[in-house]
């Protein structure tokens, strides 16, 4: 998630229903919704960030990476995105325009880029990747200010604590670092390590959090993947989302589906108003609905094909899914 | 040479001897019509020149669009770049790096259609270079290399497989009617072979003493009985011998620290370093299974650790096979059952695949640098040069100097060593 | 009556509680003689194994008593005999005796017993357990041998069973285990009929003109219409009522398609019965029942394979048991059978043929004959200045090698863990209870010295084997001193002769010879302080010796 948190909305997570369908022509691996509201950006398997505005269903490419894309992040002020690919490229583009092209591209990790996002004040981009490295750069001009080294694995995701003071990272092993900006160092480690695994079986790693957010208030963060693997290369396994008190550190309550599904939990968003929204692919796709409080999804819909991502629009009522299908969908939980 | 040989050798009218060839119930083992039947000067000769063979099996299926034959920008590419590799206009996956500075040694064979997708009878193909058939059953590459380009006075077993699990002991359905002497011997997690250390009870002047012992009961009794069978049992007791002398040869913590380095210390690259220790001491044939790439899940990310895993010491293992000499006379072969499927699935998997996929090759009469077939623009078909398991088969063999055109015998029935519908893929030999 | 007393020692020490082994041998009226004529087959035997003119000069006479012990119980119950049996036997006086210890041994469970293992391992090849269990199949051929069910029952029930009837289910074992109709047909052809016909699946033999496609395609279309259906996790052999055996050569260039009709070779082609079209079917084949039809093509296959008239069926039985007790079949290999691959006697394979199915495919009484033959009984050991390949076959007994079942079981017997098994268990022993506790330490044996599945018991020495007896835990276990094995009793002699005396007749059965007593002797004066280390290094040397190794 970036751009300034939605504004708390009556929504009913029971009432999602599809209110935008947008095709490609490959299958996509992320999408984000810009701080401005107009659109969708998508990365797909074809190398292309697709935008779609979100009234017109309009869709412009935006040609430049050689790989896939699942990082995005905005700097709403100077009105920018950010796009983190698959060889380690980050490019920087106008978020408006009708042929937006690539500002600046960055050489900024050796392997993926991971994840990126936007600190509260939007002056700070940081970045991961699979150089199980962390990055600081300065928004806008992209200036790398801090490489933070100490996971010791492919670094999956960032995020900034609402309050901007702190940046926590998490990598494939499950190991969560809280870094304090002022100091640049690790402050404190959390452990979501539930979501990985070493299959004896295949000699690999398994796990990994595919997705992390921490609540508007910032009270709880929460990392979305795949637990109890029993075959690691069929992914049979369950999908988890730990949800950590950010005071104590600790981890609060294990989000699980009501009803049993195989796969992996791949987009995860808190809701200001208290529910936590997930999306599952693996045997097919779901989007699940928890309440404040609960360990059980109460709600589940069954999504047309396997998810892979998860982002909630600044309205509040809007979720974006891209899918394996070669679509990017809208639901909405608003009232009808 | 074994003493077993030598019996042979003095025979008249090259029969074993008649009751030699009779004693065994097995016609099968005892009429194989060539193999270590030579003379002492032959089976000297052969040791100068002794032809080695290292199979690299990536388990699973590894895919060949991120190792050998990548497509990227495609719709079937992945995420991954390629790279430029020691020999001009032939690249290969960003994930190999080291390994593409090898390149000049090696060769590609990227034409390849097994059209087997089941694990087990890719296995068989790859092995035996011909597919799985009812009542029969055809030796490993490793039991013929073991049978053709072995000494019987070799004590190390002529089929060694280092594997990171296994059943420890020996595969006896590997050498299928060559026989048992051929099959392999698991080294689980590159352990060495079961039962190799004294019993510690029993200190080495004993055991010199009751083999002692046992050589003068086995001498009374053989006064008037001695057959090839005989000369075999008492053989494989100075075998297990001067294997338990060279017992080292199996920890690699012998070696210096450097190369622990250069191989990397996870589990593939210490089973690399063994294997370089074994050819080196001697080995025939040994094979190395890096486990595992049946990657139907999560393709691209496993295909980073596991490669991330298999580049760096098996470009140590090239490099230092060429540094020691070795090179030149070891053949090197990295396979799998099968490549994997062009189409990525909606898990980023990429499933089995069998029409279009590649094996790589290095060494021991390997033309450096060398290409074989072509595949089209997303990797779906093989679009020139389409060979199977039989070329590869007859390929190896060409390799190290055998005529796969040759057959054993079983009874009188004529065996091809290679399938006789296939032929030598010519362009990647020297 | 040492005969007797000899007798009743076999029957103790052989299995202690079994009234059958005690029971004295039983004079069998049709095993003396053969059918219609006048020699007893043993006699006939030796006369056509004598029949080369200079075999007399390169004859290695009569094995010594304790050769011919250890050969008759090996062959016969797939151990060695004790020590005080062996003691018993080399003490009787009687002419008789050797006569007397073949027949004992007949009669014995163990028999029984050796002979289920032999034949499991030639139908079967040690093929993993997917179907039917091997304990059930043990148990059935077990029963069959006590029995001494003739060869062409055992055979045809074997052919016959489906695996529906729970009954006779086991019997199934050599069908369904295998399933595969090509697969079958070789294995029918080359352990049934001795013939291996394995090439002519695709072609004519291309170098035994008389094994042709048709001889392959005639077996095949009697089980072409089967496949092994396992819906229930169990399998049992399905069958349709239509479907055509053709084939081609693939060296035909005009690529002629042949049909064939079920037909053993040199048999007639069985013609179907016409079943009215509705009527096709008892059962009709589907996803989840096993297909019987009303005429089936399989039910056939039995009774024409095992017709006493069939030739080439009684000639592969007589081979085999042939090759079981001498160590190589006349045919040899025992699967090629071929006018261009003669018998080393031919005018023997015929009157053994012929005997066989005289005596109704009395396999026991048979193999008595072989047992009571001189040839049988010749030594192992080659005359002075005789060069072995100038001798006539059989003039000197062959060595066969142990198979890994007698390579177990005899190891079990020379260190004692047989006797301590035995002591421990008192007077509740049975052969059953003996061979429950015993046989799984097998496992290790057939692991390192059986061959692979799916093809026949031969035999290699290979490194790893020599690793496992020189280093291994199991032999090192069992030569560790416990109450009643060979460790523990050599410990409780006194003086290196009665050391020696007891080593060698419970290892080598036979007493050991001025230079062997004086080897122990002198080993032992020299390891005087670790009497037990050094008893024990003795008899692994014997043990691993190739005089223990070699059946001879």
């Amino acid at each position: 998630m970036s751009g300034p948190p939605p504004a708390a909305v009556k929504v009913d997570p029971t009432s999602a229903r599809l209110v935008r369908d947008f095709k490609h022509t490959s299958p996509f691996v992320g999408c984000r919704f810009d701080p401005t509201g107009q659109f969708v950006y998508a990365g797909a398997q074809d190398n292309a960030v697709v935008r779609f505005q979100l009234d017109s269903g309009k869709k412009t490419i935006l040609n430049g990476h050689k790989s896939w894309i699942r990082a995005f992040a905005f700097a709403l002020k100077e009105k920018l995105v950010f796009s983190g690919d698959q060889a380690g490229k980050l490019i920087i583009w106008p978020i408006e325009g009708d042929a937006p092209s690539p500002i600046a591209t960055i050489a900024s990790h050796k392997g993926w880029v991971r994840a990126l996002a936007t600190s509260p004040d939007g002056k700070t981009l940081a970045s991961c990747g699979n150089d199980n490295l962390v990055k600081l750069w300065a928004v806008p001009e992209g200036k790398l200010l801090h490489e933070l080294p100490g996971h010791a694995n492919h670094v999956y995701n960032v995020a900034f604590h609402p309050e901007g003071k702190f940046l926590v990272s998490a990598d494939l092993k499950g190991v969560v670092k809280v870094w304090d900006l002022a100091k640049g160092e690790t402050v404190r480690e959390m452990d979501a390590k539930i979501l990985y695994k070493y299959d004896q079986g295949f000699g690999a790693d398994i796990g990994g959090v595919r997705s992390m957010a921490f609540s508007p208030d910032g009270a709880h963060l929460a990392c979305a993947g795949i637990t109890e693997v029993t075959n690691a290369f069929a992914g049979i396994g369950k999908p988890l989302i730990v949800l950590f008190d950010w005071v104590s550190g600790k981890q609060k309550l294990l989000l699980r589906p009501k009803v049993n599904f195989q796969g992996t939990a791949w987009g995860v968003v808190m809701h200001p108003a208290g529910y936590i929204l997930g999306v599952g692919g693996g045997n097919g796709g779901v989007l699940w609905a928890w309440k404040p409080g609960e360990a059980l999804a109460y709600h589940a819909l069954t999504l047309p094909n396997n998810a892979r991502d998860l982002d909630l629009h600044t309205d509040g009522r809007w979720l974006a899914i891209p899918f394996f299908d070669n679509a990017v969908r809208i639901y909405d939980i608003g009232p009808k | 040479m074994t003493n077993r040989a030598t019996y042979a050798c003095n025979s008249p009218a090259h029969d074993l001897s008649r009751r030699s060839f009779l004693a065994g119930t097995a016609g099968a083992l005892g009429s194989l019509s060539f193999g270590n039947f030579l003379h002492g000067a032959a089976a000297g000769k052969l040791e100068k020149d002794q032809k080695r063979v290292l199979v690299i099996w990536l388990s699973g299926g590894v895919s060949q669009l991120e190792t050998w034959d990548p497509k990227p920008g495609t719709n079937t590419g992945g995420p991954f770049q390629t790279i430029e590799t020691s020999v001009p206009g032939v690249h290969i996956c960003e994930l190999l790096p080291h390994t593409a500075k090898q390149m000049h040694r090696m060769a590609l064979v990227r034409g390849i259609n097994t059209i087997e997708d089941d694990h087990g009878k890719g296995a068989v193909i790859m092995h035996t270079g011909r597919r799985q058939e009812p009542g029969m059953t055809y030796p490993h590459l490793g039991s013929v290399c073991a049978k053709m380009l072995g000494s019987d006075r070799n004590p190390l077993p002529g089929y060694i497989h280092v594997t990171p699990r296994g059943n420890g002991g020996v595969n006896a359905a590997d050498s299928a009617f060559l026989g048992p002497r051929y099959a392999s011997i698991s080294l689980d997690n590159g352990q060495a072979p079961a039962n190799i250390t004294r019993p510690t009870e029993l200190n080495e002047s004993s055991d010199a003493e009751r083999n002692a012992l046992r050589l003068r009961a086995s001498e009374r009794f053989l006064k008037k009985r001695r057959t090839a069978d005989t000369e075999a049992y008492t053989h494989s007791y100075d075998q297990a011998a001067q294997l338990m002398r060279q017992k080292d040869l199996f920890d690699v913590s012998k070696e210096p620290a450097k190369y622990a380095d250069m191989y990397g210390k996870h589990d593939f690259g210490r089973h690399c370093l063994m294997a370089r220790r074994l050819l080196e001491g001697g080995a025939t044939f040994v094979k190395v299974t890096h486990s595992n790439y049946d990657t139907h899940h999560e393709n691209f990310d496993f295909h980073i650790e596991q490669l991330g895993e298999f580049d760096q010491p098996f470009a140590a293992l090239l490099e230092d096979l060429h540094q020691r000499g070795l090179l030149s006379s070891t053949l090197v072969v990295v396979m799998s059952e099968f490549g994997r499927t062009p189409n990525i699935n909606r898990n980023y998997g990429r499933d089995h695949w069998s029409r279009a996929w590649s094996v790589a090759l290095a060494g021991c009469g390997i033309k450096g640098g060398a290409v074989s077939g072509k595949t089209n623009a997303n990797g779906t078909a093989v679009t020139d040069r389409m060979v199977h398991g039989g070329h590869l088969f007859h390929t190896y063999l060409k390799a190290v100097g055998l005529d796969p055109k040759k057959n054993f015998y079983i009874d009188q029935r004529p065996i091809p060593m290679a399938d006789p519908k296939a032929s030598v893929i010519s362009e990647v030999l020297a | 009556m040492p005969q007797r007393w000899f007798l009743l020692s076999v029957s103790l020490f052989v299995c202690a509680a079994s009234a059958e082994a005690v029971a004295p041998p039983a004079v069998r009226s049709s095993a003396g003689a053969k059918a219609g004529g006048t020699e007893p087959l043993h006699r006939t035997i030796d006369r056509l194994v004598s029949a080369p003119k200079d075999f007399a000069q390169f004859d290695a006479g009569p094995a010594p008593d304790g050769e011919f012990l250890r050969r008759a119980y090996l062959d016969l119950t797939g151990t060695i005999p004790t020590a005080t049996v062996a003691r018993a036997f080399l003490k009787d006086a009687s002419p008789t005796k050797r006569q007397f210890l073949i027949d004992g041994l007949l009669a014995s469970p163990e028999h029984s017993r050796h002979l289920a293992n032999v034949f499991d391992v030639m139908l079967m090849e040690r093929r993993a357990d997917r179907l039917v269990p091997r304990a059930a199949w043990h148990s059935y051929l077990r029963d069959a041998f006590a029995a001494n069910k003739p060869w062409d029952e055992l055979a045809r029930e074997i052919l016959a069973s489906n695996g529906a009837d729970p009954k006779t289910r086991p019997a199934a074992k050599f069908f369904l285990e295998r399933g595969e109709p090509h697969l079958l047909t070789r294995d029918i052809g080359r352990l049934f009929l001795g013939m291996n016909l394995q090439c002519c699946q695709c072609h004519d033999h291309p170098r035994i003109e008389d094994y042709r496609q048709e001889h392959y395609y005639g077996i095949f279309a009697f089980i072409g219409r089967t496949t092994v259906l396992n819906a229930k996790g169990t399998g049992v052999i399905s069958e349709k009522a239509d479907g055509e055996t053709t084939f081609q050569s693939v060296f035909d260039p005009a690529k002629v398609t042949k049909t064939s009709l079920p037909r053993v070779p040199g048999g007639k082609g069985l013609a179907d019965t016409v079943v009215p079209k509705d009527k096709l079917y008892v059962v009709a084949p589907t996803a989840g029942a096993a297909g019987v039809p009303t005429y089936s093509r399989r039910a056939r296959l039995a009774p024409e394979v095992t017709r006493a008239d069939y030739e080439p069926f009684r000639r592969n039985i007589a081979n085999r048991l042939w090759a079981h007790m001498l160590g190589r079949g006349l045919v040899h290999p025992l699967d090629m059978d071929y006018p261009g691959n003669q018998p080393s006697h031919a005018e023997l394979l015929d009157a053994l043929s012929a005997d066989i199915a005289a005596r109704k495919f009395d396999m026991r009484g048979f193999m008595r004959e072989i047992g009571l033959s001189q040839t049988y009984a010749r030594s192992s050991a080659l005359p002075a200045g005789v060069k072995e390949t100038d001798a006539p076959l059989y003039a000197t007994a062959l060595l066969k090698p142990l198979t890994p079942e007698q390579f177990g079981f005899a190891l079990m017997q020379a260190t004692g863990l047989t006797d301590s098994i035995r002591q421990s268990q008192g007077k509740t022993a049975t052969e059953q209870s003996l061979y429950t506790a015993l046989s799984p330490n097998l496992a290790p044996f057939i692991r390192a010295f059986g061959s692979p599945a799916g093809t026949p018991q031969g035999f290699d020495a290979t490194v790893d084997q020599a690793l496992f007896l020189a280093n291994g835990p199991t032999l090192r276990s069992w030569l560790t001193p416990r109450a009643g094995n060979l460790t523990d009793r050599l410990l409780k002699l006194a003086g290196n002769d009665a050391v020696a005396e007891e080593l060698y007749l419970s290892i080598l059965t036979r007493l050991p010879d001025a230079e062997e007593r004086k080897e122990v002797a002198d080993f032992l004066t020299s390891r005087t302080k670790d009497r037990s280390a050094a008893l024990q290094d003795l008899a692994w040397a014997l043990l691993t010796s190739t005089e223990f190794r070699f059946n001879h």
